[in-house]
């Protein structure tokens, strides 16, 4: 894999995970956090960790799913609206101070241990051959579980409006 | 080629995002997303420190860590899951500031 491949990966994990977090919407963060275990699982993948990225996404992106599914739908709350400012901002504050200090520690102990691949012909020439399966199955699990939970929440809604009518 | 401190770095960017979830919300559902999110940036971290060596054992050894922290991870979202059911049952809220109607 190369490095912009590799980069573009980390950074929509990053993102899926911020979306997961804060989204309104309980269902659409479930599906943000399904994204982020397939970017990680893609990234673990390439790290040659074949047997904890298949563990990885059977139990989080499977398991851990159900269950958030399952809880979102019995509370019935499926929307966040417990936003507090000044929390999130001391929040915030604390959690860029430590990243910020984790980071230094990280770039100051010169670790350069490089692998992987070097061009993106390369790469996407080995995913091809190499991973296809792998990807067709990644592809055909995340739009199942996306439909999935995509029903469960026009159910509730449709179940919502009868109630609101009646 | 990948430098092994992007992906620590990544592993700390994922701990902060679920860290900031565990302080900065009060849904009880995104502080177990944000708990989860924080195992899986330990996960990437174990994994990035132990594909170092390029025999493949190491990396073998190096999964079975997070192989556990997986395990108790579950355990872990079970139980809170089950305690914001049981919350709203009492509060009708799965907020954490509703949590001390669970003592009555």
């Amino acid at each position: 894999m190369s490095l912009v491949i590799i980069y573009i990966f980390m950074i929509l994990a990053i993102l899926a995970a911020i979306f997961a977090l804060e989204c309104r919407r309980l269902m659409f963060s479930i599906i943000g956090l399904i994204a982020m275990n397939l970017f990680l699982w893609v990234l673990l993948l390439t790290l040659n960790a074949m047997f904890l990225a298949w563990i990885q996404l059977i139990v989080y992106g499977g398991g851990f799913t159900a269950l958030f599914v399952v809880v979102v739908a019995l509370t019935e709350k499926q929307r966040d609206e417990s936003f507090d400012w000044k929390r999130s901002v001391i929040a915030l504050v604390i959690v860029a101070i430590l990243m910020g200090i984790a980071i230094w520690g990280v770039i100051d102990s010169d670790l350069s241990i490089t692998f992987g691949t070097s061009t993106i012909g390369e790469s996407l020439r080995a995913l091809w051959t190499e991973r296809l399966t792998d990807l067709i199955l990644q592809a055909v699990v995340f739009f199942a579980t996306s439909i999935g939970i995509g029903s469960l929440f026009i159910h509730h809604k449709k179940k919502h409006k009868e109630e609101t009518k009646a | 080629m990948i430098e092994q401190f992007h992906l620590l770095i990544l592993g700390i960017v994922l701990f902060g995002v679920g860290l900031y979830a565990l302080l900065g919300k009060r849904n009880l559902i995104k502080i177990l997303m944000g708990i989860e999110i924080m195992t899986i940036a330990v996960n990437v971290v174990f994994i990035a420190l132990g594909a170092n060596i390029a025999n493949a054992t190491f990396t073998r050894f190096a999964q079975i860590f997070p192989l556990i922290s997986i395990a108790i991870g579950a355990a872990v979202l079970a139980v809170g899951l089950a305690i914001a059911i049981n919350n709203y049952r009492h509060a009708h809220s799965v907020d954490t500031d509703e949590m001390a109607t669970l003592k009555r």
